[in-house]
């Protein structure tokens, strides 16, 4: 949700436009491969501190929290404060050094935050990565078809229910099929399951529980996905209409070249390119679909986390996820760059 | 070209349904495995929705751990099912010196822990002394052991421990007995980030009635009966308690036979299931209290003022007159749902302990309106309070985000205080934020809440003086009292029924401080809320309520369901089954959706052939 | 200064600043009617509007107390009656009248945080794009930074900081929202900075800022009143998901809050439909509402895609 999706898709590559001049010994795709890394890894710094320093801003006492209905004894609490109170310097170089320390503390888990995070990585990346993997693929059949076809049927049936789908928030839409088709109502049978990833009991390694695991994991990724297929059925239709409208296409089409042929050959590749670095770069669009998601289904992955960290506040906990999404964001968005350079001539000049 | 599309359709269908074939086929009830003719292991399954953090008892905070470390370990004694007065546990008896000094506890005889080592009076001893002279270890106990100065066992059925002065928590110490031959390898340093799970056929050593013998993080915990148990072994063979995310799964979950208690239901969800077959709902009375807190004049502990409280809450007429302006009944029945009109610090259920006021707060708007005209605040012409400096009486009021309860009752509340000429500004903060602007004096109103002991002595704490703040390098740090009440009677009887031992005089003495904290009103006692669980009465019976008949069914001060629960019907097993299949379709796999489901996944496949057919045609004119 | 020709009236000559008016409101009426022709824009704009009034009358269509937990008299989670059209909430409150209200803070918000975000973003994207060099290079790294950091998960981080208000939530989403205006001004910028005339008004003595002011912003303005209308969108499902996660006032009614109202309270499980559907369809109307009103906005401001 960071930029609107327009009928204008293309992303605004100004990124190649300066400083490609001297050459300085190294091919240009390396140097546009390391001032792409060079320039995550500042972000990634700026996250790290941004992280540290809006954190310490909170108000609130955590070890008050901590032991208040609890019997503990005065001078413990005075110990656990103090071991918390270091001066800001030392706190900030400890946590830059390492923040994934194991030693950082979850208050509401009473354990350490990484070890939650890593136990949770794997239902998010498959919740959302079958859900990109499907909507990517059905998204742009979609989106090529209405672009070829616009203004026929398909076009706007296609273009009305990918915007009604954009429009709908997505925990909303979960909702409504978990009504649906998970609790059932006297028009739809309540058959799946109404949480969680797998049937208590039943052991995830066997076949069963790979079963049992796809069957928990409909609702969720269907939610997922249409929301996804929307977005990416937009910007690969707004795509493919710009390119279609390139010079070079007429050129093709006046020199006797067959439309699918010069759909095929050119239209679409240099199509899918901004789509396909769209869709990296609006990563964060895909986390926020996951954090909220995962709350409607009790998805045990990162985002039902996120959202379990903000009971208290969970200080240490928010922190570590937001800069996990954040690195994973950033890991994306250097992909996407690389993808353009590999996949676009233009840019390496 | 299209014959050969077609055949891989085809191909592509059959590999599909094949593929869904053997779920319906060899799918397998989750529940117990169908009786056969030989005796079937009884297992009893409870739903919980906050797994347990640690099962270190020197590590974990969430109250479902308890359950665990009682289940596993013993203490010497334990709070009765009939009225918390303590009973016998690992000490058959106990005795304390004519001086008061000491403590002596006799040991049952012959117990051995789950590994078969003996169980003595050393471990107990062990046990105490590594939270009196622990660091760590003294977090979660040292509350219990502040008076304690040493424990000894002279003898293998004797323990004694010696205190600085009379004691009376030293009936209801709840320390956990742990086994010496496991523990003392674990020192100082290491028992922070141990973690006591057990691995397969390693069990964690303990004398509970239960042993644990699997984990699985966020899953399930998983015990075995104890065959070594002293009272005998346990008609349950296995218990598990299942995590569940949310409270709605849990009751889902006890409808289909997949858990057999539910605990901590929502009160809708709970309306929902009543009346149904086999299933039994229990409506527990609970050990907790709502209030709202007033800053009765925010100070250090020595004294020193801090904050910007409203100087018109310091009138007891005020904080009066506010108690007679809150409707309780109004908010049992629309916020709380189930329980009980508020009145004292003492929950009911603590029968021996509880004080019902003579002068109860009843809803009195006219007294409350008549109480601040006395103090000086009365009403002008738009019906709002004005002092006596002409200003309108304003109260900040904060509710906890965390609490949807918290929120409406604040709601409720700023509602009812308008209406007798008090402007009310809310503010919904975290517990956090709430918890620091208590210490810093910083509020006028809050609401919160408490869960209290059976031993009254941490809850009656929190009313002292010197549980006020504390400051530290600039920065004031809060202390257990969040309202800053202060009184000298109140004191003296604190440090009065600390040292008293004998129970009849010390639950009057706990009785007048009551209602000291009554009168003078730092908190308005909103209701006693009750605690709302389920179990499947088709499969289990001989659950224990403690109090008899009143209390919560499970996760209780003491392990008394746990060894008394039996199987509902005479024929081993049979019951767990026969609700097992009525429960119909569970949330696996049912054989004709899968159907269902290869027929849609063809129809996809069919319907991506069709596309993808189109275009090949296209690019077959090429 | 009068013409006269034997047999006309005297005739006056139309000063330059008439001429500017006039040419402005041709101009004006030339996009409405071409609005006017863009069906779907339309009934984005009449659904628009159906709200909106219906969100001015709420007070008199539905008195405050209906939507006050203490005065609530219907029972609570119960299905559509005749007293209460779209049923009731936990707390026995009608849910039509939570919407009805609901739709005064969705769409306020929704319009301040992006009034703020294009305020941010348009002076961001105008300044990067016309500064060169250093200044425009560190704004641009500075846009680019922000848009990197995925939004959902700052915006609970600043909501947390910040505490659970209204103003708070319009902030938060102001802040992380004004990188795509930003990025959109910025390449309009530098798209016009190099057109011809901006050289001659330089070498006639013209200062950046009124450059900036007074012909680049004209310029700049159409694509960004096109833009602001999707973020306004945008906006409203962001204010939406954060008071589901909780972050937004508790007290106060918005659609997003209603749904974590309905999703707390265990609206699913008991199968409580008129609890769940009606807020998001509201939602869902806005936003397609706004969407459709942009695009045609877009298709206005920009030709190359009339038709697109």
């Amino acid at each position: 949700m960071d930029q609107p999706v327009s009928t204008s898709a293309a992303p605004v590559q100004d990124g190649a436009a300066d400083g490609a001049g001297q050459s300085s010994g190294m091919s240009p795709g390396t140097r546009y491969a390391a001032r792409s890394i060079g320039s995550g890894v500042a972000t990634l710094f700026f996250v790290v501190v941004f992280n540290f320093f809006l954190f310490r801003m909170l108000p609130g006492d955590p070890i008050g929290l901590y032991t208040r209905g609890r019997n503990v004894p005065p001078e413990q609490i005075a110990k656990l404060r103090a071991e918390l109170d270091k001066p800001i310097l030392e706190q900030f170089l400890t946590y830059v050094a390492n923040p994934f320390s194991s030693t950082i503390n979850s208050a509401r888990f009473n354990r350490p935050v990484w070890e939650l995070i890593f136990e949770r990585v794997g239902a998010t990346l498959l919740l959302v990565g079958t859900a990109i993997l499907i909507a990517s693929i059905v998204g742009t059949l979609i989106g090529i078809r209405a672009a070829w076809k616009r203004g026929e049927t398909f076009d706007s049936v296609s273009s009305a229910v990918t915007l009604t789908l954009y429009a709908m928030p997505e925990f909303w839409l979960g909702m409504i099929l978990l009504i649906m088709f998970g609790v059932g109502t006297a028009i739809t049978p309540g058959v799946f399951p109404i949480g969680g990833i797998i049937s208590p009991g039943v052991d995830p390694r066997s076949l069963e529980g790979i079963l049992n695991v796809a069957w928990h994991m409909v609702l969720p990724v269907t939610t997922l996905a249409a929301v996804y297929v929307a977005e990416y059925a937009l910007v690969m239709r707004a795509s493919l209409i710009d390119e279609m409208g390139q010079d070079y296409l007429t050129v093709a089409r006046a020199k006797g070249l067959k439309d699918k042929v010069v759909r095929r050959r050119h239209a679409v590749p240099n199509a899918i390119l901004p789509t396909v670095t769209l869709i990296f770069m609006n990563l964060g669009f895909v986390i926020s679909g996951a954090i909220t998601i995962e709350t409607v289904f009790s998805w045990p992955g990162l985002g039902l986390l996120t959202y379990d960290a903000l009971r208290g506040p969970d200080i240490a906990l928010l922190q570590a996820t937001f800069l996990l999404f954040s690195i994973g964001v950033i890991v994306a968005n250097i992909i996407a760059d690389l993808l353009y350079a590999v996949l676009d001539p233009r840019v390496r000049v | 070209m299209r014959s050969t599309s077609w055949r891989s359709v085809a191909a592509v269908a059959a590999a599909a349904s094949l593929l869904l074939l053997p779920a319906s086929i060899g799918y397998a009830d989750e529940s117990p495995s169908p009786a056969l003719i030989s005796a079937e292991p009884t297992a009893f399954t409870v739903g919980i929705t906050d797994d347990v953090d640690s099962l270190n008892p020197f590590t974990g905070i969430v109250s479902t751990a308890y359950e665990m470390y009682q289940l596993m370990y013993p203490s010497l004694t334990s709070p009765s099912a009939e009225d918390f007065s303590p009973v016998p546990d690992l000490a058959e008896s106990w005795e304390e010196s004519d001086d008061q000094s000491t403590w002596t506890y006799k040991i049952r005889e012959g117990l051995k822990w789950s590994d078969g080592e003996p169980l003595t009076a050393k471990d107990a001893a062990y046990s105490f002394n590594r939270v009196i002279n622990g660091n760590y270890e003294q977090t979660n106990y040292g509350g219990y052991v502040a008076n304690v100065t040493k424990a000894e066992a002279p003898d293998d059925t004797t323990l004694v421990l010696t205190v600085k002065e009379p004691t009376p928590l030293m009936e209801n110490l709840a320390v956990y007995i742990l086994p010496e031959h496991i523990w003392k390898d674990i020192d100082g340093k290491a028992v922070r980030s141990y973690e006591n799970e057990p691995t397969p056929g390693n069990p964690i050593v303990g004398a509970g009635p239960f042993v644990l013998t699997e984990r699985q993080k966020g899953q399930f915990i998983r015990f075995e009966a104890n065959p070594n148990y002293y009272k005998g072994k346990p008609s349950i063979d296995e218990l598990t308690f299942r995590v569940y995310k949310n409270a709605d799964a849990v009751a889902q979950a006890l409808r289909k036979g997949e858990v057999d208690f539910a605990d901590e239901m929502q009160a809708n969800v709970f309306d929902a299931i009543q009346g149904e077959e086999g299933i039994t709902t229990v409506n527990a009375e609970y050990y907790g209290f709502n209030e709202i807190g007033m800053n009765y004049g925010a100070a250090l502990a020595d004294g020193t003022p801090i904050g910007d409280g409203n100087p018109a809450l310091e009138d007891v007429r005020v904080r009066q007159a506010i108690n007679h302006a809150i409707d309780r009944q109004t908010l049992v029945d629309k916020v709380a749902k189930y329980g009980t009109p508020g009145s004292t610090i003492i929950p009911p259920i603590y029968s021996t302990l509880h004080l019902e006021p003579a002068n109860p707060f009843t809803y009195d708007p006219a007294k409350a309106g008549a109480l601040l005209d006395e103090a000086g605040y009365t009403l002008n012409s738009d019906g709002k309070r004005v002092g006596p400096d002409g200003e309108p009486l304003t109260l900040r009021l904060l509710g906890r985000q965390e609490s949807q309860t918290s929120q409406q009752t604040v709601q409720f509340v700023a509602g009812w205080l308008e209406e007798i000429g008090i402007t009310i500004d809310t503010k919904i903060v975290s517990e956090d934020t709430l918890i620091e602007l208590n210490g810093e004096g910083r509020f006028d109103l809050f609401e919160w809440g408490w869960v209290v002991e059976p031993d009254p002595d941490y809850q009656l704490s929190t009313f002292t003086c010197a549980q006020r703040s504390s400051e530290e390098d600039g920065t004031i740090y809060a202390g257990l009292s969040d309202s800053h009440f202060c009184n000298e009677e109140y004191d003296a009887l604190y440090a009065q029924q600390a040292v008293e031992t004998d129970a009849a005089k010390r639950a009057d003495i706990v009785k007048q401080m009551q209602q000291i904290v009554y009168d003078e009103a730092p908190y308005a006692v909103t209701f006693y809320y009750d605690l709302l669980q389920a179990y499947r009465s088709d499969r289990f019976a001989n659950f224990v309520q403690q109090p008899t008949d009143r209390g919560p069914a499970l996760f209780q001060f003491g392990t008394w369901s746990y060894e008394s629960i039996t199987p509902a019907s005479a024929e081993d097993g049979d019951s767990t089954t026969a609700s097992g299949s009525e429960s119909g379709s569970d949330s696996g796999l049912n054989p004709a959706l899968v159907a269902g489901l290869a027929a849609v996944a063809v129809a996809l496949v069919a319907g991506v052939v069709l596309v993808t057919r189109r275009r090949a045609s296209d690019e077959d004119t090429e | 200064m009068t013409m006269t020709r034997p047999g006309m009236d005297p005739v006056r000559t139309p000063t330059a600043k008439q001429v500017t008016r006039a040419r402005r409101r041709a101009s004006r009426s030339r996009s409405w009617r071409s609005f006017r022709s863009n069906r779907s824009g339309m009934v984005g704009l009449v659904v628009l509007l159906a709200f909106v009034v219906v969100a001015i009358l709420a007070p008199v269509l539905f008195p405050p107390s209906t939507i006050s937990v203490t005065q609530a008299t219907g029972e609570p989670m119960s299905p559509p009656t005749a007293g209460f059209p779209l049923g009731t909430d936990e707390s026995g409150r009608s849910i039509l009248a939570l919407i009805v209200w609901g739709a005064r803070i969705s769409l306020v918000v929704g319009l301040a945080a992006t009034v703020m975000s294009m305020l941010i973003g348009t002076v961001m994207g105008i300044m990067s794009g016309y500064f060169g060099g250093g200044l425009g290079l560190v704004l641009n790294r500075f846009t680019d930074w922000f848009l990197v950091i995925p939004f959902l998960p700052l915006a609970i981080v600043l909501a947390t900081v910040l505490g659970a208000s209204l103003i708070n939530i319009i902030v938060v989403i102001g802040i992380t929202s004004w990188p795509g205006t930003a990025r959109l001004v910025r390449s309009q910028t530098l798209s016009i900075g190099g057109r011809p005339y901006l050289e001659r008004a330089r070498a006639l003595g013209a200062g950046n800022i009124h450059l900036m002011r007074r012909h680049i912003l004209p310029n700049v303005m159409p694509l960004v009143l096109a833009n602001t209308t999707l973020m306004v969108a945008l906006a409203i499902l962001s204010e939406t998901t954060l008071s589901f996660l909780g972050l937004g006032d508790p007290l106060s009614p918005s659609w997003g809050s209603i749904l974590d109202g309905a999703f707390t309270s265990g609206a699913m499980t008991v199968g409580a439909w008129w609890y769940v559907l009606p807020p998001g369809l509201c939602v869902v109307a806005v936003v397609l509402a706004f969407t459709l009103i942009g695009r045609a906005l877009e298709d206005i401001a920009d030709p190359r895609r009339q038709g697109a």
